[in-house]
């Protein structure tokens, strides 16, 4: 079999049909920049016609545009990001930003940190840490446009945080991972179960990281644009059984995670991770979890 | 560098009072730091709260969090129409009919903040042009220094 047809094939066997699927642009509004401010309305005369997505509250699909979405005057003043749909997902699940210490693992280009920004209105500590230090620069310059004040970025590796000598009560994990067909042209010939492999350790490595510096009833969402379970439901799993952390129930788009995995029964709570296959977006993979208090 | 930033401002027609405590320089680059952020930041940072902008070869270049901040207050501004606004963050200059309204300095020579029409900061240049509105003449009336197109030049 080529390297398509096993991964058509492992996804058959978790239940689901390949199809082709075009990924959609999406952009989702910077609330604390556009107080007061009609965006939308001030698109559609620039010429850009947007759609809301339902299941995101500060999120449009781009149905057409007369100008590039990425150089318009509203674009440079920080009033919205370019952030495709499900990416937008995994910020959103957090409870309580506003003034807490909050981690962005993975953090460059910076989609998230902006997003997580905006959700803390620019108040607390944002850390947001990137082991390449070339794309901190992207990094800075979405923080820059986006005008965002309260994050404080580091050329570190995730793995390593415990120097940094902080707790956090929040962190998100978007964890580098093998990707997906829908957002890179000619993924099936580049990718092989080995380096699904080799992705899933590392998460497990950043999972057990994070989870030392998570402050008692801290969260961390953990998300991946990976289909691959062993990067996601069966990472949840061990985390579950060997971090003290406790899979939370979660109302997103998507559907349940999966409990079967290739002949493997894993843990049932498992069910409230959400596995998005492609289609409306592309695909991803998001789950909440919650330190257990005093142990 | 407090001193740097305090003279920008001046050029402008601004003042702009910070606490020296909260403002730290990090490779040429200077950023204002919240209480909060103040309290956790270590020495090797590589970004943290409000970038001011960086000093190189003793010149200072104001990023646009510190424009936009000068534009809150009392400063010298000029507010340009729709099309001005578009080409001057094409990175090209204002011409004087394309401003809708100047507020502080018209003097030649003095700087300036450009504004839309919506009072959001695209950035700033220089008055190199009579504003005076019985000008019927139609020439460059401020010359483009910085712009907020820099955001797509700087990813090239």
């Amino acid at each position: 079999m080529s390297g398509k047809e096993i991964f058509v094939d492992r996804y058959r066997q978790l239940g689901w049909e390949f199809e082709n699927v075009q990924p959609r642009q999406a952009i989702r509004i910077n609330v604390t920049n556009t107080k007061g401010k009609n965006l939308e309305e001030r698109l559609q005369i620039a010429g850009v016609q947007l759609e809301k997505i339902p299941f995101l509250e500060t999120g449009y699909w781009v149905r057409n545009s007369k100008v590039s979405i990425g150089a318009t005057a509203e674009y440079l003043l920080g009033l919205y990001s370019i952030q495709e749909a499900a990416a937008q997902i995994p910020a959103t699940l957090f409870t309580r930003l506003k003034g807490n210490t909050v981690l962005d693992a993975c953090a460059a280009p910076g989609g998230k940190t902006v997003q997580l920004a905006d959700l803390m209105g620019n108040t607390g500590v944002l850390v947001a840490l990137d082991v390449k230090k070339r794309r901190l620069v992207a990094l800075s310059n979405h923080l820059e446009r986006c005008h965002v004040n309260n994050a404080i970025v580091y050329n570190l590796d995730v793995r390593q945080v415990s120097r940094l000598k902080l707790g956090f009560h929040r962190i998100l994990l978007d964890v580098p991972c093998s990707g997906n067909f829908v957002c890179g042209k000619g993924w099936f010939r580049r990718r092989t179960i080995a380096d699904v492999r080799r992705n899933a350790k590392q998460q497990k490595e950043i999972l057990a990281e994070a989870a030392k510096c998570l402050l008692d009833d801290g969260e961390i969402v953990y998300s991946t644009c990976s289909l691959e379970p062993e990067e996601n439901e069966v990472n949840m799993d061990w985390a579950a059984k060997h971090l003290n952390l406790k899979i939370q129930e979660i109302d997103c788009y998507g559907q349940k995670g999966l409990t079967e995995v290739f002949g493997s029964r894993l843990d049932v709570s498992i069910e409230r991770c959400r596995r998005i296959w492609p289609g409306e977006t592309q695909g991803f993979f998001v789950c909440k979890l919650k330190k257990v208090m005093g142990k | 560098m407090m001193k740097k930033i305090a003279r920008f401002a001046f050029q402008l027609g601004a003042k702009i009072a910070l606490n020296v405590n909260f403002v730290v320089e990090k490779a040429g680059r200077y950023f204002l730091l919240s209480e909060a952020l103040k309290k956790v930041a270590g020495k090797d940072f590589y970004y943290a709260g409000t970038y001011f902008g960086k000093v190189k070869n003793g010149k200072f270049f104001p990023s646009f969090n510190l424009l936009s901040m000068l534009a809150k207050v009392e400063a010298n501004k000029i507010v340009v129409e729709k099309k001005a606004a578009w080409l001057f963050i094409c990175g090209r200059d204002v011409f004087r009919n394309g401003i809708l309204e100047v507020r502080g300095s018209r003097k030649k020579g003095s700087h300036t903040l450009v504004i839309n029409e919506f009072g959001e900061c695209l950035g700033f240049g220089k008055i190199v042009g009579k504003l005076d509105e019985a000008v019927k003449k139609n020439g460059v009336a401020i010359r483009n220094i910085s712009d907020i197109g820099d955001f797509l030049r700087r990813e090239i």
